[in-house]
């Protein structure tokens, strides 16, 4: 029963790092930029649900103001950050400096205004109750489950149907050729920060109802996206959400074999192991040497 | 470095409302420096707002009551509770800013500056961190709050007489924890209960439904909670939202308003000092009256132990000024030696040769986001 | 006033250290490394027992902590050898989380959060010394080795492997020794600046080698400027008064001065990105991508 919990537990978990984890497979696919103020974006759309829920918004309206924050700063980052380092060709390092900067300025603008320490959504909803001798289920969960698998849906309708989704997914291939055919790079990078971004508004919601907020909470939330792009194959939407959702189980599942403080270690153990064994990933094509 | 110092003094101004009614002398000397290490950024940085309210109260007292010739003024640095960049704020304190007294918090800050303020003789003084490595850590080294097997004594009988005698622990795998879970191994059974499973997270861990788990498998009766700062309510909403709903049990390190506020704290017993804030004396009296006034909320049990720091200083000050005798560390642990005893927030407090203080504990219970005194 | 500067200085030499080690590894050998504090962490580990439980002399602890580092550094050649780019940040991301939960668990030998304390000072030769001018000639030594180093055949196959891995490799290259000797060397320096740290803190914890040390530490070397000699004690030095200079700014809120501080260091870096992307004295032509 423990294992099933625990499974549980763990699916509840991943399904909100697979949104994350895809909101930044899909910024780096598409434009190449190792994302790491990613967090950030998950910091502000949590913070920003917390505040309207706390005014006394319906929730509805909440996530939508917590998506569109989340959006607008993945904008503003390209716009104002990244680009303007690109334009320099900057190095990869470059920008990981940079967003890094970004995330250590969001944390404390955060934790000045928003006070500093735990908060979190009040709601029924993340209050589990005995569905099987000793297996809990919060209503959350079917929530957390749903919610991933309709983004998912949509997110790959748009990907393959729409043109600017097609766009997108070629721009990391060719952005000459897509130049070519009159298709901006700058307007389709802005758009993966936009998409990409706003997919983790729904997961920071959720996350400010169950495990609830810290203005530190980015940090955490960029390396599982990360880990999760490596381990599912970079270029691969499929793969990192995959492999987001594996992350989240295995932190869970470890606990019914090994004791709890290994638990956060477990993540980047498999990550580790991927890199040496399986450096292409799950769904990767590209090879890394 | 004059200009620089009336810039600070107009915003402590702003800070302790009027610090320098009191005396005229006060006024013209160079003012005492309390230095303060506490976290103001980063994840445990809802603390350093708390201790330094505590500390600037007590300030604003003893400038306001004229007590030394000199007025004291706070020189804040932030450690982010990590103790490389303590070290750095307390060369800093110690050979720029010549503080005459340091408040530290945190354990590992704390074992981290302790050498350094050995060495100048520079007096530290600890209201927050209660791991018991922090007792004897230099004979400049205080303690103004039970450290923590202290309290973890004091909660088992209480726990017995309710029955609660299966105990399952989660914490934090510092010397803190390691304490409270040798309590709990040892003096448990010996007071007729068991401890029938430990759990120890990382510090930046954040997910606990799967600790809930495994805590549920063990059928406890009480689990006792061994953390601190923002993870400790995070912990408290994810058992309970996750099936624990037996009665949960920590220290003082509880008492602060993010656990208070948090509403699945509902019913959480942990222990802390005493203190009547209306019953008792004059000081403690004049210090709730106050703290209300400013903060518009009850004081806890760290602003007490902040104030009760610095109450300190301009008590062994006092003492000193009057013997005509410079106020350094060497002086002010003679006079604390000799005295022991001080009238202090929350009654006397009663030093060991060791600096540490002793005070009476109480058992709270969170009811309706307040502390209710259950034991 | 002088043991307070006294005191930055010898930080600041350790941070040199670090700083111009990793410079070895990304700025030479193109392997971008955010794991360098996992390596001043063991050294330090190193130093500290070797003085609590041996002799207290800095000597031997630095050769012992550099031993350590530069063994366990395979940990890190491992995946050098396999994946670039992104693929190793993230590997070594990896190593990086994995060590703290070591580093917090093997309290046997760390202490674990708590941490080893009353290390001794530094001494030489059996004579009290203070950390500066060790810490300033183990930061020469290094200097000057990483110098003649990379004018040797050895330095160039290194940037050779930084431009053009794949052409080095077809020159007939040995790649993966140049790569494992480049990562042993910096690690092995990592180690050094260690004990340095142990002895002049004379208390370590876990909470001094986690990732945001490491991101510090490449931040130095980014901001100063790879691949010169210079750039990355420019960076340490900048990125290590930033905060002590900030303190003593007169006009922030004593409860904002922490959050105040962190803002200006976090826009300071994404600033200089934006404007100096090569870093302060890197070369802006030189600033291509090179991962």
């Amino acid at each position: 029963m423990l294992f099933l919990q625990l499974l549980l537990q763990g699916l509840q978990v991943g399904a909100l790092y697979a949104l994350t984890a895809a909101g930044f497979a899909l910024i780096f696919g598409a434009t190449r930029i190792f994302h790491f103020a990613h967090g950030s974006a998950f910091t502000l759309a949590g913070y920003t649900f917390l505040f309207t829920s706390q005014a006394g918004w319906p929730w509805y309206l909440g996530g939508l103001a917590s998506v569109g924050v989340a959006t607008l700063f993945g904008i503003g980052i390209y716009w104002f950050v990244y680009r303007p380092i690109q334009r320099h060709e900057g190095s990869f390092f470059t920008v990981f400096v940079a967003a890094f900067g970004v995330g250590i300025v969001v944390q404390n603008l955060v934790g000045m205004f928003a006070g500093r320490g735990f908060a979190s959504v009040d709601t029924p909803l993340s209050r589990a109750t005995e569905v099987l001798p000793d297996v809990y289920l919060a209503q959350v969960f079917w929530v957390a489950i749903g919610l991933s698998l309709v983004l998912f849906l949509l997110l790959t309708l748009f990907l393959t149907r729409h043109h600017a989704g097609v766009a997108l997914r070629a721009l990391h291939q060719n952005p000459d050729l897509l130049r070519a055919y009159g298709l901006s790079s700058t307007k389709l990078s802005l758009l993966a920060f936009a998409v990409g971004s706003a997919l983790v508004a729904p997961a920071a919601m959720l996350t400010a109802m169950t495990s609830g907020l810290n203005e530190a909470i980015g940090h955490h939330v960029m390396l599982i996206s990360m880990a999760a792009t490596i381990v599912g194959g970079v270029g691969s939407l499929r793969g990192a959400a995959l492999a987001g959702l594996m992350l989240g189980v295995a932190e869970a599942v470890a606990l019914s074999f090994v004791d709890t403080q290994w638990a956060e270690a477990v993540s980047f153990l498999v990550l580790f192991a991927f890199i040496i064994f399986r450096p292409s990933g799950i769904f990767g094509i590209a090879q890394a040497r | 470095m004059s200009g620089m110092n009336s810039g600070r003094r107009a915003l402590l101004g702003g800070l302790a409302v009027a610090p320098f009614v009191g005396s005229a002398r006060a006024q013209s000397a160079a003012p005492y420096i309390v230095g303060t290490l506490f976290p103001m950024s980063g994840p445990n940085a809802e603390y350093g707002s708390v201790f330094t309210a505590g500390a600037a109260l007590a300030i604003q007292h003893i400038n306001a009551d004229g007590i030394l010739r000199r007025p004291v003024r706070i020189q804040a640095e932030d450690t982010q509770a990590l103790p490389q960049q303590a070290v750095v704020a307390m060369n800093k304190l110690v050979s720029v800013d010549h503080a005459h007294y340091v408040l530290s918090a945190f354990t590992a800050v704390s074992k981290a500056v302790a050498p350094v303020g050995d060495r100048a003789r520079t007096v530290m003084v600890n209201g927050g961190a209660v791991g018991p490595d922090l007792s004897g850590l230099s004979p400049y080294f205080w303690n103004v709050i039970p450290l923590a097997h202290l309290e973890t004594q004091a909660l088992l009988p209480f726990m017995i007489q309710r029955g609660l005698k299966r105990v399952a622990l989660v914490y934090v795998d510092d010397p803190l924890g390691d304490a409270i879970l040798g309590i709990l191994r040892t003096s448990l059974p010996a007071a007729g209960g068991s401890l029938v499973g430990n759990f120890s997270v990382p510090r930046t861990a954040q997910q606990f439904a799967p600790v809930a788990a495994r805590i549920r498998q063990t059928r406890p009766d009480a689990v006792y909670i061994a953390s601190f700062g923002a993870q400790q309510s995070q912990i408290i909403k994810q058992l309970r939202d996750n099936g624990v709903s037996q009665p949960l049990v920590s220290y003082s390190a509880m008492n602060i308003d993010s656990v208070r506020n948090t509403p699945e704290a509902e019913g959480l017993i942990f222990t802390t000092q005493s203190t009547d804030f209306e019953g008792g004396d004059a000081v403690t009296r004049r210090f709730a009256t106050d703290f209300k006034a400013q903060h518009n909320a009850d004081p806890g049990t760290y602003q007490v132990n902040y104030y009760n720091a610095v109450r300190l200083f301009g008590l062994l000050a006092q003492s000193l000024e009057r013997e005509n005798a410079e106020v350094n560390g060497e002086n002010l642990r003679r006079v604390l030696l000799a005295q022991r005893e001080f009238d202090l927030v929350g009654g006397k407090g009663r030093f060991d040769d060791l600096g540490n203080m002793s005070a009476a504990l109480q058992i709270t219970e969170i009811r309706g986001g307040r502390l209710v005194k259950i034991g | 006033m002088t043991a307070y500067l006294t005191n930055l200085a010898s930080l600041g030499a350790i941070f040199c250290i670090l700083a111009a080690t990793l410079n070895v590894a990304v700025g030479y050998a193109g392997i971008f490394s955010v794991a360098h504090a996992v390596f001043f962490g063991l050294g330090a580990y190193a130093g500290a027992q070797v003085s609590l439980l041996l002799v207290p002399d800095a000597l031997l602890a630095m050769l012992a902590a550099a031993l350590v580092s530069g063994v366990l550094s395979l940990c890190l050649a491992l995946p050098a050898l396999r994946v670039r780019g992104e693929y190793f940040v993230a590997a070594s991301l990896g190593l990086q989380m994995m060590a703290v939960t070591l580093f917090s668990e093997a309290k046997t030998v760390t202490g674990g959060i708590g941490g080893l304390t009353g290390i001794p000072g530094p001494r030489l030769f059996g004579v009290e010394v203070s950390t500066l001018p060790v810490a300033l000639g183990a930061l020469a030594v290094i200097l000057l080795a990483t110098a003649l180093l990379m004018r040797s055949s050895f330095g160039r196959t290194l940037q050779a492997i930084r431009d053009a891995e794949s052409a080095a490799e077809a020159l007939g290259k040995n790649v993966a020794a140049a790569k494992a000797l480049a990562v042993a060397f910096a690690c092995a320096g990592a180690g050094v600046a260690g004990a340095l740290f142990a002895m002049h803190m004379q208390f370590v914890n876990v909470e001094s080698f986690t990732l945001d040390q490491s991101v510090l530490i490449m931040a130095m070397v980014i901001i100063g400027g790879t691949g010169t000699l210079w750039g990355p004690l420019v960076g340490a030095v900048i990125l290590l008064s930033l905060p002590a200079g900030l303190a003593f700014l007169p006009f922030i809120p004593s409860t904002e001065v922490g959050a105040v501080q962190q803002v200006i260091y976090g826009l300071a870096m994404t600033l200089l990105m934006i404007f100096r992307p090569a870093g302060l004295v890197g070369d802006l032509s030189r600033g291509k991508s090179h991962a």
